[in-house]
């Protein structure tokens, strides 16, 4: 009674606003009945004890004063307005607390009440604050956000050894440690080296003649310029990029929607890589080609291709909260630019600043509001789905007039079809007639009918079919500054609905040597990110990109940590060379041909894989390169090394991976509906099975049966990005090699064209090694497989030939061994 | 065999290891050896292994087990749509509500609610708790159903399989920790991802055709095995010098005992799938050899032998669950596909007394509207369906030290919103993982640099749920 009596009391005085005595004035009704229900009910999640949830704490009055991500929780007096209020009444759109349901009735009163009373709180400590800041002056010290320096080539003992200025900073170290460089390797294992890693791709019985007897000094030159001038080099090198873009020839991962402009992005790397497109200007494509001036229609064409890098990772499309989808898109762009170009991850940050690296939840936001102001998806007429923005590609006069030829030709395929179908259903329909006309007994047209009307079925599918995938003027997947460009408020903890300040555009400023320009009105600032990342003062993008290359050649990066230069990641193993090649690489026109030539030119490229006893005990991990680093080929490289083993490898000029063109392999194709025009993938061009894997479809939620090796032997999967693929050992890649249809198809075609061309067994055994392993057979193994094939031959011996079938054995055994398997 | 319960389960398996292709399991598990090492968990367990029943597609938590009389009264009638406007759906538009398919009755001693339908599964209801407050945050299979394995919407992370085998590693050295039966697309529901691979799902296959084999690339690709094992033996030789050439090489030596493994799994594996000596009794409780229930009777009863020889987690999908329209048919089919089998886990594992430390989890990837979806717009209400719902769902857990014969979790009056008792995925992650004595928040997995966990930064064990 007493306490009701003061508590009328206080009510009286809040109005006279002198709240801070008051809530000094009723210590005992708040610890009797408020404190205990903070503790019963909150503090397991809004403590400093339990857990700071939402940046909440309500174990000290200054903890709700100041309140979590959403304010204040507390207004004292104002019982409808206080959050704790509308959060334990449920009646908050996104807070409803406690989670695990709504309190008692009693309790809320409890609550409001207090907060009715001016929330009287007599506990004094105050919280520390949950987050500390960002400090990013010392996050400037780290090496890899310190600028690029040129360091000077360090002086070696043994000043034979070095070919490149690479090899010095190499051998100073071994030198240092005691450690001996491993003695070169010999040409045989030199060539099938370099052609792997170039190409992907093993050398030909003639490319190893050519080499083996070219004894002149610009042998390794010669072969060098070959490789980096054939197709295949863009054609091995683009996917490498791939892997970093979550590239698939589908949209998303529901549905099976198909990405039928996506090959473009993929044509256009290979491309670029074979055209040695300069490092920089392909960022600046690849971010902001579309608004980068042109020259020609091609060029234009590329830019804008280009872009697809933005939008062709595993871009949710079907979430119905279109806000949400497109945060998350932006968000994915911010990871993929950082994570690709500078090797960090600035996704961390977007609910708060990062935990380790210095970059604080603004900086996120910065970059954020760059592709919040792109447009890359848009709500499209089908159920609830968003599709990828595709932008249409300026033709050639020449290419217009192709086009122009192929659409009048299917203009009369269209007639002929809708002509047809009109016939059959005419047909049908006089049937039908006559038929309830006639008198029983008189002959039965049913069968007639129901062939026609199979025929019609058919036929309408067909026109389908052909309606929809019209020979239009060419489109890609790309992007376009948006029509709403601007700074991107802070989501709170990540969440689109609570918004926090507003951030002004720009970039990380931990790798930045001046503020970040303004960016003018109406644009997404997109192109001064690219001018920012391109920058020759940037102290990450030249570093990543030389280290991304290295690890291709070497098997482990200079830095092991390929996509990740933060503080928790590795330091590089040789900085100063890592340096050394990052300014090279700026100062020769970021040329990755030029890089790559040197390296594989390299003595240290040059070393055998198999190391001294002292170099195995000194550096176990090979952290020094004291030798080379082998490799399991990727599953790439398996799978178009069988081919060009075999004879059976069919070049090919890119275009779509899905073939589409099957009827059966699209499912609904209707322009109304729930589900968006979609794929059920069950039929492939005959002459896929012997393209090069680059070319085939990739397929987010399964890989459709010719591509079931890229699962068994580790393919990036393509809704991740990642510069460095695992190389794991076991036993379904054993039953794959063992088993497999696509293997055994390959030993077969390998035996049928060792067996083509004329000569005796031991001729044949000669090429067989050649192709298989690329060197030279062995005595012990001549003899070994010659009784292998008397063994098999199952007819007794004899004197007639060694039957075909025992010769798939033997080259079945080959491909599917460790040599073949692995690049020394 | 019979069972005999003197020996110990890895006794037991030696001992029938003929019969039941524990061989070629070991071999599936053998590159793992270390990896799968057996570790101690954080704490004291309850359950030592788990079997998730996967129903893929999303079964109507209005049907089966939380229907609301609101709904029934107003049934076909315009209803109030509680969706925040931001959100599409199509085909619900006139928001109808829809009464449940069949009546839902408590069931047993403890009155946990249950359909017509699931005449079987009432019949264990007091074994097992119903959880009717789940909910999850994408109204999309593909997202949803990831989030539901991995705990992430998109992004490649590894699944709860692997995180449970990397956190205590095989129950036994002679087999794989992980095993997943039946799975459908995509390969990140069962995948390790920055996780050993070791820790990746073993993905089996109950042969129900002649030209099917329980793994992939099984069958011989050489005429005979005689001339195979010739080709092996060539192959093995020329790796071995190779080997020596280079002063050894552990990856190729990998690749060398692994080719052995793979040779010997071709005769052992079928063995695996191969039930022609369980009893009569047990092929009838599971329903194998009737041809509604022969599917998923096989693959349940599998999951209980790879889960008494001590496999940490199994899985098995039962998909279909996806009724857009004719729900009313639909659903009755998909209960009489699933009912019976999963009822004879339940049954069977009790009886063998596993149950008290296997955890089984039954549940879809999310649940359904309470109002219905025709998209045809024309339909009568009879035969519409229902729409995905993230919100709110229902699944059961069972065993493993869950309180039995518990209904947890309760929803509003139309069925859209948790009021009580909610657990997020997250919250079922962290609880799984409690059980099985490992605390979410330390089992973790350093990768570029961040320590990575199946709950990521959320989850709560739900305590009220234990027994």
């Amino acid at each position: 009674m007493r306490v009701l009596l003061f508590l009328t009391a206080l009510l009286l005085i809040s109005s006279t606003g002198m709240s801070t005595r008051r809530a000094d004035a009723a210590p005992g009704a708040f610890e009797q009945k408020v404190l205990p229900l903070l503790r019963k009910r909150c503090y397991a999640c809004h403590s400093h004890e339990g857990k700071l949830q939402g940046g909440l704490a309500l174990d000290s009055r200054s903890g709700w004063q100041r309140g979590g991500d959403h304010g204040p929780a507390v207004k004292p007096g104002d019982v409808d307005g206080s959050l704790l209020i509308q959060a334990v009444r449920f009646r908050h759109a996104e807070l409803r607390m406690p989670p695990s349901g709504r309190l008692p009735a009693a309790e809320i009163a409890v609550l409001e009440d207090w907060v009715r009373q001016g929330a009287p709180d007599p506990r004094v400590a105050s919280a520390p604050a949950a987050t500390g800041g960002v400090d990013l002056r010392r996050g400037k010290q780290f090496w890899a956000y310190r600028p690029v320096t040129q360091p000077a080539v360090p002086p070696v003992k043994n000043t034979t050894w070095p070919r490149d200025p690479t090899d010095r900073f190499i051998l100073s170290k071994l030198e240092n440690r005691g450690i001996p460089p491993a003695p070169d390797a010999d040409r045989y294992t030199w060539l099938r080296r370099v052609s792997l890693d170039l190409t992907g791709l093993p050398p030909t019985p003639d490319a190893i003649q050519r080499y083996v007897s070219d004894q002149s000094p610009q042998a390794d030159a010669r072969v060098v310029d070959g490789l980096l001038n054939s197709t295949g080099f863009g054609e091995r090198w683009a996917r490498h990029w791939l892997d970093l873009t979550g590239y698939a020839d589908q949209v998303g991962t529901s549905n099976d929607v198909f990405a039928e402009h996506a090959w473009r992005y993929r044509d256009y790397l290979i491309r670029a890589f074979n055209q040695d497109k300069p490092y920089d200007r392909l960022i600046r494509e690849q971010v902001a080609g579309d608004l980068l001036p042109h020259k020609s229609a091609e060029e234009r064409a590329d830019n804008r291709v280009a872009t697809g890098f933005l939008v062709l990772g595993d871009v949710e499309i079907v979430n119905p909260d279109k806000l949400k989808l497109e945060t998350d898109h932006a968000d994915q762009q911010v990871s993929k630019v950082s994570q690709a170009f500078l090797g960090q991850t600035v996704g961390c940050a977007r609910c708060h600043d990062h935990k380790f690296d210095p970059i604080p939840q603004s900086d996120y936001y910065a970059l954020a509001g760059i592709f919040k102001s792109t447009h890359s998806t848009h709500k499209i007429p089908y159920g609830i789905w968003s599709g990828i923005n595709t932008v249409e590609l300026p033709e050639t006069s020449a290419q217009v007039t192709l086009r122009k030829g192929r659409e009048a030709e299917h203009q009369r395929k269209l007639e002929r079809l809708r002509q047809e179908h009109r016939e059959t259903l005419g047909r049908q329909q006089t049937l039908t007639a006559q038929m309830s006309k006639a008198s029983p007994g008189s002959a039965d047209l049913k069968p007639q009918i129901d062939e026609l009307a199979a025929k019609s079925r058919r036929l309408a599918s067909e026109l389908e079919h052909a309606e929809f995938f019209q020979p239009n003027s060419p489109r890609a997947f790309g992007v376009r500054d948006g029509e709403q460009t601007g700074d991107m408020r802070i989501c709170i903890r990540g969440n689109p609905y609570a918004l926090g300040p507003s951030v002004p555009r720009g970039f990380l400023r931990v790798a930045s040597w001046g503020p970040s320009p303004p960016i003018p009105a109406g644009q997404s600032g997109r192109l001064q990110l690219a001018d920012w990342l391109t920058d020759p003062r940037h102290p990450l993008t030249a570093r990543v990109a030389v280290n991304r290359i290295w690890q291709k050649l070497f098997g482990e990066g200079l830095v092991r940590s390929v996509d990740y230069f933060g503080i928790r990641g590795e330091k590089p193993s040789h900085p100063e060379l890592l340096d050394h090649l990052a300014t090279r690489f700026m100062r020769e026109g970021w040329s990755q041909k030029k890089l790559i030539r040197a390296l594989v030119l390299s003595r240290t490229y040059r070393m055998s894989s198999k190391g001294s006893a002292e170099s195995l005990v000194k550096d176990p991990e090979n952290r020094l390169l004291s030798r080379m680093n082998r490799q399991r080929l990727d599953a790439e490289a398996i799978r178009d090394g069988l081919l060009v083993v075999s004879g059976e490898l069919k070049g090919c000029d890119g275009g779509p991976g899905l073939p589409l063109e099957y009827l059966e392999n699209t499912g609904g194709l209707k322009q109304s509906g729930v589900n968006p025009p979609n794929f059920r993938l069950s039929r492939f061009r005959p002459e896929q099975e012997f393209q090069r894997s680059v070319y085939l479809p990739v397929i987010r939620s399964s890989q459709p049966a010719p591509t079931r090796l890229r699962d068994v032997f580790d393919f990036t999967q393509p809704a991740q990005m990642a510069g460095r693929r695992p190389q794991t050992v076991v036993p379904t890649q054993a039953l794959f090699l063992l088993n497999n249809g696509m293997v055994r198809s390959r030993a077969e075609g390998l035996a049928k064209s060792i067996l083509s061309s004329p000569g005796e067994t031991h001729d044949r055994l000669d090429a067989l090694w050649l192709r298989v392993f690329n060197r030279p057979i062995l005595a012990p193994e001549r003899d070994e497989a010659a009784a292998f094939l008397e063994r098999t031959r199952g007819d007794g011996g004899g004197s007639a030939a060694i039957p075909q079938a025992s010769w798939v054995e033997l080259a079945h055994a080959l491909i599917e061994s460790n040599e073949f398997l692995f690049r020394l | 065999m019979k069972f005999n319960p003197v020996l110990n389960r890895r006794q037991w398996l030696r001992a029938s290891a003929c019969g039941f292709g524990a061989l070629a399991l070991q071999d599936l598990a053998y590159a793992a050896a270390g990896t799968l090492a057996e570790r101690p968990p954080h704490f004291t367990p309850r359950a030592k292994r788990v079997i998730f029943l996967f129903m893929q597609g999303g079964p109507s938590q209005h049907d089966l087990f939380d229907p609301k009389p609101y709904i029934r009264s107003r049934h076909g009638e315009k209803i109030d749509s509680p969706l925040p406007k931001q959100l599409l759906q199509v085909g619900t538009e006139k928001f109808l509500a829809l009464a449940e398919a069949a009546p839902v009755r408590p069931r047993g001693q403890s009155g946990v609610p249950m359909s017509d339908l699931l005449p079987h599964l009432s019949g264990v209801a007091d074994d097992l708790c119903l959880l009717r407050g789940m909910s999850a945050d994408n109204p999309q299979h593909a997202p949803a159903e990831l989030q539901f394995h991995t705990g992430t919407q998109n992004d490649v992370r590894p699944s709860m399989g692997a995180w449970i085998s990397y956190g205590l590693g095989s129950e036994s050295r002679d087999l794989p920790s992980f095993v997943t039966i039946h799975p459908q697309a995509d390969v990140r529901y069962y995948g390790s991802a920055f996780l050993p691979a070791a820790h990746q799902g073993t993905r089996l296959t109950v042969p129900l055709q002649p030209d099917q084999t329980p793994v992939e690339n099984l069958r011989n690709a050489s005429p005979n095995a005689t001339i195979q094992r010739d080709r092996l033996e060539l192959t093995q030789r020329l790796n071995r010098r190779l080997v020596d050439r280079l002063d050894g090489d552990q990856a190729m030596q990998g690749m060398i005992e692994a080719m052995e493994l793979a040779f010997r799994m071709q005769r052992t594996a079928p063995e695996i799938v191969d039930l022609s000596r369980e009893s009569k009794a047990t092929l009838d409780l599971y329903g194998v050899g009737n041809r509604t229930t022969d599917r998923n009777g096989r693959a349940c009863l599998l999951a209980r032998r790879l889960s008494e020889a001590g496999v940490r987690f199994v899985q098995v999908t039962m998909g279909g669950w996806d009724h857009h329209g004719e729900i009313r048919s639909n659903i009755r089919r998909l209960c009489a596909e699933t009912d019976q089998p999963a009822a004879a886990l339940l049954k069977d594992l009790k009886s063998r007394g596993l149950l008290d430390d296997t955890l089984v989890l039954w549940s879809g990837e999310f649940g359904r509207t309470p109002w219905s979806q025709d998209l045809s717009g024309t339909a009568p209400i009879d035969t519409h369906g229902r729409e995905h719902q993230p919100e709110s769902f229902c699944a059961w857990m069972a065993g493993g030290g869950i309180r039995p014969g518990l209904t947890h979790g309760e929803t509003d009056e139309m069925g859209y919103r948790v009021v009580a008792g909610r657990v997020h995925l997250h919250d079922l992650h962290a609880t799984i993982l409690h059980q099985l004595g490992l605390d979410h928040t330390r089992l973790t997995w350093r990768h570029m640099g961040r320590d990575y966990r199946l709950t990521d930064v959320y989850g709560e064990v739900v305590k009220e749920i234990l027994a």
